[in-house]
């Protein structure tokens, strides 16, 4: 049986490898793919799966960070990149304005709140047309340098990718491990309990909102410079935050690698889906994400990670035998 | 009582729901030091009154003071800044945290830092007698009740609220659970205990308020009170008199 440390060691050789050893553009597109909802999901998992405030409007942040490049690109001529710490800061401003009277919410009203927000924010994007309204904004069709990050092949953006994912990863672990984290979790549990610790709740709620919506925003951005294309529906649309739920919660909401494990199992079985029934099986991806959450619902609210856990034990024990 | 020595002074507490008027200008005053039990029948006022001390339910008239300070509209978390800890009915564990990391939760309060609020957090459960690596989930009810005080322990309170805390234990339960309350009252701090149980209030405190209908109807010594006329009316109904006469 394989220890944490080895698992680990494998994990990060995989994802260096695997676009080197899967070099078509099919599997390229489909490890960009990946990485991408793993990084949706890890940020969405800070304030979702750790705080246990369920967004399932996060797509409001994914929609501003990828906004911005494109914007500052088609307002000013500047660089895609340059439009990252902007949606940064922006994404950060409406998590603080979104929370502040949400957060006095629990539980499904929460949720919801955020659905209706983040659908107001998509109609109000569909309809201005300094933002490109409904047919949205194009990026550089040709790199003018570097900068602009506009690459042929894939390979450059999913090392790009793979370096934010770890960010996202190496600071959730560093949470996890503080103060922060023990706050969060103990929110999680108990609101009430955790007030009458002196946990400063709706602060550290807040706190970790901000913190969800900076990374969701950078994962709009990423998914804005390799595309050189949006529009309202495919950033602000609810499918974004739904896939960033379902990747979270099937892996393990609430643990490190749980948006990594949900991420490496529901791209690769959603283009599979895709390319078996080609454009036919789009609304598949509702009837797959339906799925997946009648059955975690059902039979494992903890996730993959935690059957995993729990399993591992009796594993050993007859490995053992 | 002389001022100075309070720890605690609620003067006048009110609080009502609507048109219920929960409870009826209490007053309570607690020295640094003291074990004080607040006692009486379900729907006495006791458990609103407690909250409106925890900070949990704001009173719609009245004055709490703690340690000098007005904490009458204090949200809970100020409150347990400030050295209020409470227990609650029903305990709450961190489900998905072991003891000590549910204990570290409280620690972090006065310890910031990771590896002070945890030697801090071990010694709590130490003296609580649990086990540090022990999921919460797998606790029964005396262990998550022993949890929750030492949690409230390790915010290092000077005054703790303990609610029901040593309700529903078995007989050695209870008494293992007396002589954890009397640890952690030779350690300095003032508890201030609603209980139903009889034996807690007579061999934890010497002095006891009596609620009934809101208000405070009897104070004293746990001996005294429990022979007052108006305690025993409060208790057993007014029809009592008329059976004992006959």
């Amino acid at each position: 049986m394989l220890s944490p440390r080895t698992g680990l060691v494998l994990l990060v050789l995989g994802l260096l490898l695997y676009p080197l050893i899967l070099s078509g553009p099919f599997y390229r597109d489909i490890g960009v793919t990946f990485l991408l909802a793993a990084i949706s999901a890890s940020a969405w998992n800070i304030v979702g799966g750790y705080a246990g405030q369920v967004s399932v409007g996060h797509s409001m942040f994914f929609g501003l960070g990828a906004y911005t490049p494109l914007l500052v690109y088609t307002q000013w001529g500047w660089p895609p990149i340059a439009g990252i710490p902007i949606g940064i800061a922006l994404a950060i401003g409406l998590a603080v304005v979104i929370g502040m009277p949400t957060f006095r919410l629990t539980g499904h009203y929460f949720s919801m709140a955020t659905i209706a927000v983040a659908e107001l924010i998509r109609i109000f994007f569909g309809t201005w047309d300094w933002v490109g309204a409904a047919i949205g904004l194009q990026g550089p069709a040709v790199a003018r340098g570097w900068w602009d990050l506009t690459f042929r092949s894939e390979l450059p953006y999913y090392y790009i990718f793979l370096g934010v994912l770890a960010v996202v990863l190496l600071t959730t672990a560093a949470i996890e491990r503080r103060r922060f984290g023990f706050y969060l979790r103990a929110i999680k549990a108990s609101e009430r309990a955790a007030k009458s610790l002196g946990v400063p709740v709706r602060r550290t709620k807040l706190q970790a909102l901000a913190l969800s919506a900076a990374f969701t925003s950078v994962a709009g951005s990423l998914y804005v410079i390799k595309t050189g294309f949006i529009d309202p529906d495919s950033a602000f649309g609810i499918l974004i935050s739904v896939q960033m739920v379902i990747v979270a919660a099937l892996g393990g909401a609430g643990t490190l690698f749980g948006p990594l494990i949900g991420a490496l199992i529901l791209i690769p079985s959603q283009t599979l889906t895709n390319s078996l029934f080609g454009g036919g099986g789009s609304g598949l991806t509702y009837i797959l994400y339906g799925g997946i959450i009648v059955l975690i619902a059902r039979f494992e609210p903890g996730g993959l990670l935690d059957l995993w856990h729990r399993l591992s034990p009796q594993l050993r024990k007859r490995a053992h035998v | 009582m002389s001022e100075a020595k309070n720890l605690l002074e609620a003067t006048n507490v009110s609080k009502t729901f609507g048109e219920f008027l929960a409870v009826r200008g209490a007053d309570l005053a607690v020295e640094e030091g003291e074990i004080i039990g607040l006692i009486g029948p379900n729907g006495a006022g006791k458990s609103t009154f407690f909250n409106c001390l925890a900070g949990e339910t704001m009173p719609t008239g009245g004055k709490i003071v703690f340690a000098g300070t007005d904490v009458t509209r204090a949200l809970p978390e100020t409150r347990a800044r400030a050295g209020i800890g409470r227990t609650f009915q029903v305990p709450t564990a961190f489900e998905d945290m072991n003891v000590l990391h549910n204990v570290m939760v409280g620690a972090f309060l006065r310890h910031p830092h990771r590896n002070d609020a945890r030697e801090h957090a071990l010694r709590i459960v130490e003296l609580t007698g649990l086990r540090p690596d022990q999921a919460a989930r797998s606790l029964g009810t005396p262990g998550r009740k022993r949890l929750e005080i030492a949690r409230v322990l390790a915010t290092e309170p000077r005054l703790l609220l303990l609610d029901e805390s040593l309700a529903g234990l078995t007989p050695s339960e209870l008494r293992d659970a007396i002589a954890l309350v009397r640890r952690i009252h030779a350690m300095g701090i003032t508890i201030v205990i609603v209980e139903h149980i009889m034996e807690v209030i007579m061999t934890l405190t010497k002095r006891v308020l009596v609620f009934n209908q809101g208000h405070v109807i009897a104070s004293g010594t746990p001996d005294s009170v429990v022979r007052e006329e108006a305690v025993i009316e409060a208790y057993l109904g007014r029809g009592h008199r008329k059976r004992r006469d006959q």
